[in-house]
């Protein structure tokens, strides 16, 4: 990092208060997790794993995990699938209505997601989806999009034209160019794409409870419902377990760009 | 690689407009089989979009592009089974060398074993035999410009087409590949069209040049006919260096003429001279003016001072400015120079009357 300007005890300062503004209120759920106490404390008198063993022997909490995790998975196709080919789309067609339509694709991250929440409820009872696997699938799957639609414009505008040029020119057809070209070429730009989106599904909470009831309890609902009702210390076991799951995948995903950049 | 012989490419009429704009207007030209055609002009001259319409990427806005005499405007790029080297050489950076130059063989549907025994010989013939397992970006330049030859080689295209293949390179490699890919040509016996703005790459390699400025053909030719008889001072100034003269006709005769400030031109075999009294545009290469020595004559004699010289190496170039003539550019080997060259030197020059070329003044 020779000539470059070197920060001052201010910037340090502010960088490292910025850090652990972000991190304390994640890493507190820890020790609650810990506790030995029987409601939503920090450990009085020693460490205690009982509110892991509760949480893992509980039906109630596994099935929320497995159901969570189930929606997660097909929500990520949906949005995987669809915000791939339309940044595709987007991008070879390349016209001032395709970055209309880019911006478009982008509404769900911008539009708070109790509004989109309330939308779907009025055409969810109509369709028939409330409180319905499907309904939360295609919920989520839709506001999953912008993320994938976001990474794979960003790798295909570091994709090199005249690959496809060349491609076609030895006589490749449209989709031989796209399944030997430039997919491989996005595949970075799709994983870390369909992994925003299924963490985007794993954790959301607002939609959830207002299209889903009883049959779908997704994980975040029933940690929603369990602070409403009761101050278990379990959710916050459950917490340090979701946090430890996201941030596998995380890096997973910087894994994976390291692979692909370098080497 | 088959001995198959190479096909002959033809353009009629190609025009290419974007809007008011005209990239390439009315060009005509045949490439015979087994050719070495260059299309040669400055950037903005038209001669990728040629390049680009031939392959297949850019529709023309008019006229027609044949093969063997087969009309194959309409046919995608996919359909038109050329090879072509891009500018950059737009290898597939994900796979390695032999899956790139398996790439065309794969398109087609050849076996995974004819396609071995393709891909090995296609390699042997750019020598590269032992890269076959990496990956682009582990090679040099040079490498994979050859990569990119044998890509486009591999599957017997119909015609080869490279898109300045040689300007991502040091000047060196630059002259070495110049003489690979000309035996490469000799050995494939194909009928290539290159495209360049480098004038001595176009010299060393083509069969035939032709050269374009603001989209239109201004000559076409082999190498020596155009450097020798450039037809417009475009081409002379292009094409080498040349000095220009000026000058009303004074006299005429069936072998030659003269010029009202002195200067006589013979002229070759059945070319007719200019009238007495037009303008006339004369194109004189540096390297056919010599430096005479006290008492030496010849045909043109023009006395000046040397305004300014540089030392090349091989040779010198001399600007001596002329009392009859203006500003004249020489050079000289430097085992030739009878002189130290200094500034203010006076100095005799002189060339014979064969060596200035009248030319046209380029259309506006």
């Amino acid at each position: 990092m020779d000539g470059t300007y070197r920060p001052g005890p201010a910037g340090r300062g502010l960088a490292w208060a910025t850090a652990l503004y972000l991190v304390l209120p994640i890493l507190i759920v820890v020790p609650v997790a810990l506790t030995d106490q029987r409601f939503l404390s920090l450990p009085k008198d020693g460490l205690s794993l009982q509110h892991f063993r509760t949480v893992l022997a509980s039906p109630e909490w596994l099935g929320s995990i497995w159901q969570s995790f189930t929606i997660a998975v097909a929500a990520t196709v949906l949005s995987v699938v669809a915000g791939t080919l339309c940044a595709i789309g987007c991008w070879r067609i390349s016209r001032r209505a395709t970055e209309l339509i880019r911006v478009l694709m982008l509404l769900p991250l911008i539009i708070p997601s109790i509004v989109y929440a309330i939308g779907l409820y009025r055409y969810f009872g109509a369709l028939d989806l409330l409180d319905r696997f499907m309904g939360v699938v295609i919920a989520h799957g839709v506001t999953g999009i912008p993320y994938v639609v976001i990474t794979v414009s960003t790798a295909l505008a570091a994709f090199d034209p005249r690959l496809e040029q060349a491609a076609r020119g030895m006589g490749a057809s449209l989709t031989q160019t796209l399944r030997w070209v430039i997919l491989p070429r996005i595949a970075p730009g799709i994983f870390s794409g369909a992994i925003f989106a299924f963490i985007h599904s794993w954790d959301e909470l607002v939609m959830v409870l207002f299209i889903a009831s009883r049959d779908v309890f997704t994980l975040p609902r029933r940690i929603w419902d369990g602070i409403n009702e009761n101050l278990d210390p379990a959710m916050a076991a459950v917490a340090v377990l979701l946090i430890l799951f996201t941030l596998l995948l995380l890096l997973a995903d910087r894994a994976l760009r390291r692979r692909t950049e370098g080497g | 690689m088959s001995d198959a012989r190479g096909h002959a490419l033809g353009l009629k009429g190609l025009t290419k407009r974007y809007g008011e704009f005209t990239a390439v207007e009315d060009v005509s030209l045949e490439v015979g089989q087994g050719e070495f055609l260059t299309l040669l002009g400055p950037s903005g001259s038209g001669k990728t979009t040629i390049l680009m319409a031939v392959a297949g990427f850019v529709a023309p806005s008019a006229g027609a592009i044949l093969l063997d005499g087969r009309d194959i405007t309409p046919l995608p790029p996919e359909k038109r089974n050329f090879g072509m080297v891009f500018q950059g050489y737009a290898l597939f950076p994900h796979m390695t060398v032999a899956e790139n130059i398996a790439f065309p063989l794969r398109v087609r549907g050849l076996s995974r074993a004819d396609r071995d025994a393709k891909v090995r010989a296609a390699l042997d013939l750019v020598q590269l035999a032992t890269f076959a397992e990496r990956l682009p970006r582990q090679l040099s330049g040079g490498q994979q410009q050859r990569v990119a030859l044998a890509r486009a080689l591999v599957f017997d295209p119909a015609l080869l087409l490279l898109d300045e293949p040689l300007s991502a390179l040091d000047k060196k490699l630059r002259a070495e590949l110049q003489e690979e890919l000309k035996a490469l040509h000799r050995r494939v016996g194909r009928t290539f069209v290159n495209v360049t703005h480098d004038q001595e790459e176009a010299l060393s390699l083509s069969d035939r040049i032709a050269i374009l400025n603001h989209g239109r053909l201004v000559q076409q030719g082999a190498p020596g006919l155009l450097y020798e008889r450039p037809r417009t001072r475009f081409v002379a100034d292009f094409l080498g260096k040349s000095n220009f003269l000026e000058g009303t006709v004074v006299e005429a005769a069936a072998g030659g003429f003269a010029l009202d400030s002195g200067v006589s031109v013979r002229l070759p075999d059945g070319a007719a001279p200019p009238p007495a009294g037009s303008r006339s545009l004369l194109s004189l290469r540096p390297e056919k003016v010599a430096l005479l020595a006290e008492g030496e004559a010849a045909d043109n004699v023009a006395e000046g001072r040397i305004l300014s010289w540089s030392y090349l190496g091989a040779g010198f170039a001399l600007r001596v400015a002329t009392e009859r003539l203006g500003e004249i550019r020489a050079s000289l080997p430097s085992w030739q120079a009878a002189i130290a060259p200094a500034e203010g030197l006076p100095v005799r020059l002189g060339w014979s009357a064969e060596a200035a070329v009248p030319v046209e003044e380029d259309a506006a």
